[in-house]
């Protein structure tokens, strides 16, 4: 049923492939194309792939059926946001509070998120049109990107209009929140079903194409050494601690755990619904689309056309400039070049948005359950905040507010979440509850080893990114001894870093206080929990 | 491509498309839930009870 008459009514899946989809649409975003190749060239090829399973196996999937049954539960008191969630489990006046972190994070993600998304849907366009056909150098098309992003240094040549970012990502935020505001199976679910069978197809396409790229005169390299490139092994490198950390990172990031967007599409499961195999399957879909297909379009493409050290130098530079100033100049080579270009950034953006549409359902369920409103009106007047921040990344760039939202945000919150919701969920509800409720209408067994695993491993491992990232990096960052996108810390830039991190607290501040009202208002008792509601909406 | 390297990726490949294949051929497959109720099992199911 989906209905948007009354902001207390009740939605749910259409089908079991349709939650699927969109859960594996959550999970693969632009981070198994761009991210994970450049990851995994830099980390020792072979010793990251070793230790990326390892954090799979421990890290990831545990973690995946954690987030599917803490969203279950609250479903069953409709509690599609982690402070009800959270509240649901932990029956303490703290717990809700603890959950406001649940709202902040997938907000701010979201804003930053669909701007980068609206650059794939530009540079599509650009594609198509032919517009950036003749910029055949790799520092060309660098100057093309920044011309667009409007941060091109001064004299440098000028290739698009002022307003052409806004206008793209305008137009990505309107398509995000239309998608958002039709509802779970309306639309976040039809989204899905159209997004991921393209986004496979466009992949499918790419690798195929990229496999049997020539080698090409004067660089003499081919695509299979673009792969060996990945996947060579070097033992010497599993002793080095930066590897270990790269990989957990990769598996936290890719599989969208700590984003309380999986918690927010399982709640809308009845607990007759299976979520083990449902878990296993979104992460086995994700992981297809990052080692098979991901590994195999970027990084081979670069070595074909730039040579083995020339792709290595552009693996280091960044996961952006692999994917918005190489591939271009991959494609300009080929034939059906510019629709190889669409299929590309095509692939990105149906990546991107099946991605950030599912960040703005936690807050879109929290003001839907507790406060009663329709869901046009919440997705609209999130459409709006968003746009308002938004705008604030389009024109400030340069100024490294993006790199600040997505280290506090993007990075160091996501496990800040991940954390608490092992805590609450295997220790607080304890391993045995967590554990039956997970079997709750499963279709398979969890191999009972993962109880341990996920009562003592994944919450140790994580504590120790959480250390580790907080020493190495969040403190110097907080400390203005570095800057969050890597690189010293600019001085000018100064002003603008701690407006956005003001921004974070009062988003933080204001989704306390909202908190605060929502429990006031319907009457919660923090020690009782909440009224258990059966799927139709009716008080079990 | 190195004979090291080529087993690396075929064993990486071959773990998730396994993965993939299996957990849609399972959900695909219409079988029996061990939990058709949804109130729980008493105790976790042991391996193989899912089994029609």
């Amino acid at each position: 049923m989906a209905s948007s008459d009354a902001g207390t009514s009740h939605e749910a899946w259409g089908s079991r492939i349709g939650l699927i989809l969109a859960m594996a649409g959550n999970a693969v975003g632009l981070g198994n194309f761009l991210r994970f190749p450049r990851q995994a060239a830099a980390n020792g090829g072979g010793s990251f792939m070793i230790t990326y399973f390892i954090a799979l196996i421990l890290l990831g999937i545990p973690l995946m059926w954690i987030e599917w049954g803490i969203g279950r539960n609250g479903g069953r008191y409709r509690k599609g946001h982690i402070p009800g969630m959270f509240a649901a489990i932990w029956k303490h006046p703290a717990a809700k509070y603890v959950g406001a972190v649940g709202l902040v994070v997938p907000l701010v993600v979201m804003i930053y998120y669909t701007y980068i998304e609206s650059w794939t849907a530009a540079f599509a366009w650009f594609s198509l049109t032919k517009d950036y056909w003749g910029i055949t150098t790799q520092d060309g098309m660098v100057g093309y990107l920044q011309s667009f992003q409007a941060i091109a240094p001064e004299g440098a040549k000028i290739y698009h209009h002022t307003y052409t970012p806004y206008a793209f990502f305008v137009a990505t935020l309107f398509v995000n929140i239309y998608v958002l505001s039709k509802g779970i199976s309306a639309g976040i679910e039809k989204l899905a079903k159209i997004g991921m069978p393209i986004l496979f197809l466009f992949a499918i396409i790419l690798a195929g194409v990229v496999l049997f790229l020539p080698a090409q005169p004067g660089i003499g390299a081919t695509p299979w050494q673009g792969l060996e490139f990945i996947y060579k092994p070097d033992y010497s490198r599993l002793g080095q601690p930066s590897v270990w950390l790269a990989s957990a990172g990769q598996i936290f990031f890719t599989l969208s755990v700590g984003m309380c967007t999986l918690t927010a599409y399982a709640s809308y499961l009845s607990k007759k619904d299976d979520i083990t195999l449902n878990g296993l399957a979104t992460a086995a879909t994700n992981e297809t689309a990052e080692v098979v297909l991901g590994g195999t379009i970027a990084i081979p493409a670069a070595v074909v056309f730039f040579g083995v050290s020339g792709a290595m130098a552009i693996a280091q530079s960044g996961s952006f400039n692999l994917g918005f100033a190489t591939m271009p100049v991959v494609f300009q080579q080929l034939p059906f070049g510019n629709l190889l270009g669409v299929a590309w950034f095509g692939l990105l953006f149906f990546a991107g948005i099946t991605s950030s549409v599912a960040m703005l359902t936690p807050i879109t369920a929290f003001f839907r359950e507790e406060f009663g409103f329709k869901r046009e009106t919440v997705s609209w007047s999130l459409g709006v905040l968003c746009l308002v921040f938004g705008l604030m990344h389009v024109h400030w760039l340069q100024h490294g507010v993006l790199d600040e939202w997505d280290y506090w945000a993007g990075t160091f919150g996501l496990v800040v979440v991940a954390v608490l919701e092992v805590i609450v969920f295997m220790w607080i509800f304890t391993p045995a509850k967590a554990w039956e409720s997970m079997h709750q209408g499963a279709d398979i067994r969890i191999p009972a080893v993962f109880k341990f695993i996920m009562t003592y491993v994944t919450p140790i491992y994580l504590l120790f990114i959480l250390g580790w990232w907080g020493w190495v990096d969040a403190l110097p960052i907080l400390l203005n001894e570095k800057s969050a996108g890597g690189g010293a810390f600019n001085p000018v830039n100064g002003p603008f870093i701690t407006l956005s991190r003001a921004i974070i607290v009062l988003f933080f501040v204001v989704a306390v206080v909202l908190i605060k009202m929502a429990w006031t208002r319907n009457k919660y008792d923090d020690r009782k929990g909440f009224v258990e509601v059966d799927h139709s909406g009716e008080a079990a | 491509m190195s004979t090291s390297a080529i087993i690396f990726m075929a064993g990486s490949w071959t773990f998730v498309l396994g993965l993939t294949f299996w957990s849609f051929h399972r959900l695909l497959k219409d079988k029996e839930h061990f939990d058709p109720d949804g109130i729980g099992p008493k105790a976790p199911p042991k391996k193989g009870e899912t089994e029609q």
